[in-house]
């Protein structure tokens, strides 16, 4: 058994040796094909591209491809079959590389396409703000003429409010004096018996009452100007008479100055028996030319 | 069995020409190739060397198919490039 085995060893060696020599030979002599060459930097160039991460199957494909022509050249050397098989493989490669690409390129347009409907919707956002920015001003701007027209509605209130004011204070003056509308004003007539005793300047007590209600009807009605004027009957010298006049004009603007009507509006003049209103020849008439009178400007017309 | 392979090559040849593959100057190079070698074949099976028949078809197979995927890997570059112009046109519209 041993020594069969041996020889038979010694009868396969040079074989072998001659095949290993033959393969090392053929390797070692062949140049490689430039289909091949092209072939293995075609794989190498679409192995480092996206083709890698994006189109693996067609790579794998692209590398069997490679290897059968790898193989052929190995036992073949530069055939035309190993050479068409390389040149097979090269645009295996090339189609790896190829659908690689168009992979990443439509990932970037859908990338891109998304990208624009996001955009779009920012758009839209944008424009939303813009309306709702132009609507808020606008309703602003009714605020604005809801107000003036709010404003404007207060103003007339006020407005007849005082007038009513000033038609109240002027029915109750009527009460207590004589109020005449004249080119040089309104006149409102005080009888002299009331706010002064006989001969006397100094305002009695129910004067003032009195002249509370014309000074607030005065403040509430509004003037430009007051001027106090006294008046007497003709009994008595003109002199005294005038005197007598101005003094009791006096205590009355003095008076109304204590009373909110400002002491640069109102003056007092004395015209003594000057300008009767009545016959100075009876008690009636005489009573009724003692008298002072308050001349007021109005503020406006 | 180069019959089918024939009509193999053929049918992607047809289907390169339906991809677009004669628009793009080297997906047509290929697709040139692929008819010259379908050519070529054809008068191999005529002299009875199918053998090699065989062997220009699967080249000109492979040169079909490249044809194809370059002219669609040219359309998805252009679409991309196309979608980003969009999308840059519109941001300038939207910042106005």
């Amino acid at each position: 058994m041993k020594t069969h085995s041996l020889s038979a060893l010694r009868a396969t060696l040079p074989a072998l040796l001659a095949l290993g020599l033959a393969s090392i030979v053929a390797c070692g002599s062949a140049a490689v094909p430039q289909e091949l060459m092209d072939a293995r930097a075609a794989y190498a160039n679409a192995a480092k591209g996206p083709a890698a991460e994006l189109a693996p199957a067609q790579l794998d494909t692209a590398k069997t491809s490679l290897d059968v022509a790898q193989k052929s050249f190995d036992s073949d050397g530069p055939s035309q079959k190993t050479k068409d098989l390389a040149y097979v493989a090269e645009r295996r490669a090339e189609i790896a590389a190829a659908e690689g690409s168009r992979e990443k390129a439509e990932r970037k347009r859908a990338a891109a396409d998304k990208d624009f409907k996001s955009t779009q919707m920012e758009g839209l956002e944008k424009t939303k703000e813009q309306l709702d920015a132009e609507r808020r001003a606008r309703e602003a701007a009714n605020q604005d003429v809801n107000k003036t027209k709010a404003e404007l509605a207060a103003e007339k209130a006020a407005r007849a409010e005082a007038e009513k004011r000033a038609a109240a204070a002027l029915a109750s003056l009527q009460e207590i004096a004589k109020v005449k509308e004249e080119s040089r004003g309104v006149v409102i007539t005080l009888s002299g018996s009331v706010l002064f005793a006989t001969g006397k300047s100094d305002l009695l007590p129910i004067a003032k009452e009195k002249l509370d209600q014309v000074a607030k009807a005065l403040v509430s009605q509004g003037f430009k100007a007051i001027v106090v004027q006294g008046y007497t009957d003709s009994r008595g010298s003109a002199a005294d008479n005038q005197t007598l006049s101005l003094k009791r004009a006096q205590s009355v603007r003095d008076y109304l100055t204590t009373q909110q009507i400002p002491a640069d509006k109102i003056t007092a003049e004395g015209l003594g028996a000057s300008k009767p209103v009545a016959s100075n020849d009876s008690p009636e008439g005489r009573a009724e030319n003692r008298r002072v009178e308050i001349v007021v400007t109005p503020d406006k017309g | 069995m180069p019959q089918d392979s024939l009509t193999a090559a053929q049918a992607d040849v047809k289907g390169a020409e339906v991809g677009g593959a004669a628009d793009n100057p080297k997906a047509a190079l290929h697709l040139k190739l692929a008819k010259d070698q379908i050519e070529e074949a054809q008068k191999q099976i005529k002299d009875g060397d199918n053998e090699a028949a065989a062997r220009t078809l699967d080249r000109a197979q492979a040169d079909a198919e490249l044809a194809l995927s370059l002219a669609k890997e040219a359309k998805a570059q252009a679409d991309a490039a196309d979608a980003n112009d969009q999308v840059g046109k519109l941001r300038k519209e939207i910042a106005k």
